[in-house]
């Protein structure tokens, strides 16, 4: 048998991605041919608008598509089986573009690049923050943010100091969070000088906004943005290693595997790495053209639904804003 | 009585006519716009395709033109709903200008 293609496509938040994936049923051999993606970047210390969002993706939509035919080099679009799409969560306006769900997405891509076969899942992004493992095909959350994703709280901190958003603002807030690990000749090694934040664990689950809150009002009375980032940055994500390690233990798994935008932090990774390191296990990351929302991911889950059996009449490709993770049966996987 | 009670709620209206070469374009564009439901209980919209399509001429050349109507219950509320509609249909256009399987077929060749 052929493989099979699938044209992805993602545009539920800032970025939009298309993509063409091919997947051999038989040898599960997976292949990315294309890989095209456009963000709107809004001006410093703003977010983006959901209608101005919209607009950037029926303006870019037709551009990138034929882009993303032509890198896949295939030689006619009937050669795709399926045209794959993100059905949610997402923004309502920008999402009218097999609909597949944003989480399983970047954790059946996650599995495809990195080969970890059973991981714990930390799904980090500026929409989502959970730890999920895989029991009887579906993914399963065990914890949570109780308010903002994480990646919201770091896109709004950036806001309040006016952060560029290009090409994101997770990479410049990093960028700016690494100055406080050196001294000021910028290349002797130091211990940041770590200020009193808030840690809010609660059982499985954690909280951001109070972070968030305590990191405003540190920045209007201290000028040192890069101390404020690293301190920020080295809380949040103690308190996600924290969370991942309960998960990891309770189901006696010793992969951990980080996907979403803020997956590609390195210091998220880094730290995430000693923890994993320490029970004898290891941490799989990609980087941010698989981390960050894209069409591939949404493509190589609707492949992977199709071959089962899946199939989306026209007349019911409709969005959705709501989407739990834990909705989707995970018909593909058979452990 | 049933259609008196419709016009009296929803007193403005605009009709819409987009103009399609064949009838597979025309269909394509109803199915694609009418998918995304109306979000707003002020405003009610109903696609026909003229002259109607038959089970015989799906493949046919023949012109169709998409009639869409438009009724709300205020002009700032057809606006809405209107304005928001041509960005859609746009889009569709655009995309059956260059992403047609037949147009990317063309583009093969020549290049």
């Amino acid at each position: 048998m052929a493989p099979l293609y699938a044209l992805g496509c993602e545009g539920s938040a800032n970025k939009l991605g298309i993509g063409v994936i091919s997947h051999d049923p038989e040898t599960n051999k997976t292949k990315i041919l294309s890989n095209i993606r456009h963000t709107f970047v809004s001006p410093p210390g703003t977010g983006f608008l959901p209608k101005d969002t919209a607009a950037h993706h029926r303006a870019h939509f037709v551009s990138v598509a034929r882009e993303a035919l032509r890198a896949a080099k295939l030689s006619s679009p009937k050669d795709l089986s399926c045209i794959c799409y993100t059905r949610g969560p997402g923004m309502g306006a920008p999402s009218r573009a097999s609909p597949s769900r944003r989480a399983p997405c970047h954790i059946e891509m996650g599995r495809v690049i990195t080969g970890a076969d059973n991981p714990v899942v930390l799904y980090v992004s500026g929409g989502n923050t959970q730890v999920i493992a895989y029991a009887e095909q579906r993914y399963r959350i065990f914890g949570e943010t109780l308010d903002i994703a994480v990646g919201n709280c770091i896109d709004r901190f950036a806001r309040t100091l006016a952060i560029p958003n290009d090409p994101f603002p997770g990479y410049n807030v990093e960028q700016l969070a690494k100055k406080a690990f050196f001294k000021a000749d910028g290349t002797t090694k130091r211990e940041p000088i770590l200020l009193d934040l808030p840690y809010a664990v609660k059982g499985m689950d954690c909280s951001f906004s109070g972070i968030l809150g305590a990191a405003d009002l540190l920045a209007a009375q201290m000028r040192k943005q890069d101390a404020i980032l690293a301190g920020g940055g080295e809380t949040v994500f103690a308190m996600l290693v924290e969370i991942t390690e309960r998960a990891m233990a309770h189901v006696g798994s010793k992969q951990v595997l980080v996907v979403g935008g803020v997956g590609c932090n390195e210091r998220l990774q880094e730290m995430m790495g000693l923890m994993a390191r320490d029970r004898g296990g290891s941490v799989y990351a990609t980087d941010e053209r698989f981390c960050i929302d894209n069409g591939i991911m949404i493509g190589l889950a609707g492949l992977l639904a199709w071959e089962t059996g899946f199939r989306t009449p026209f007349e019911d490709s409709t969005c959705t804003q709501r989407f739990r993770t834990d909705e989707v049966h995970i018909k593909w996987r058979t452990d | 009585m049933a259609a008196a009670t419709e016009t009296d709620q929803f007193p403005c209206v605009l009709t819409v006519q987009v103009p399609f070469p064949t009838t597979r374009l025309a269909s394509v564009a109803l199915q694609s716009l009418q998918v995304d439901k109306e979000l707003s209980p002020l405003v009610r919209r109903t696609f026909t395709i003229s002259p109607p399509v038959s089970d015989a001429d799906t493949t046919s050349d023949q012109e169709k033109t998409l009639h869409v109507e438009y009724r709300a219950t205020t002009n700032r509320m057809l606006r809405v709903a209107v304005n928001s509609f041509m960005e859609s249909l746009n889009l569709v256009i655009e995309v059956m200008e260059h992403l047609d399987a037949d147009v990317l077929a063309a583009e093969a060749h020549s290049s």
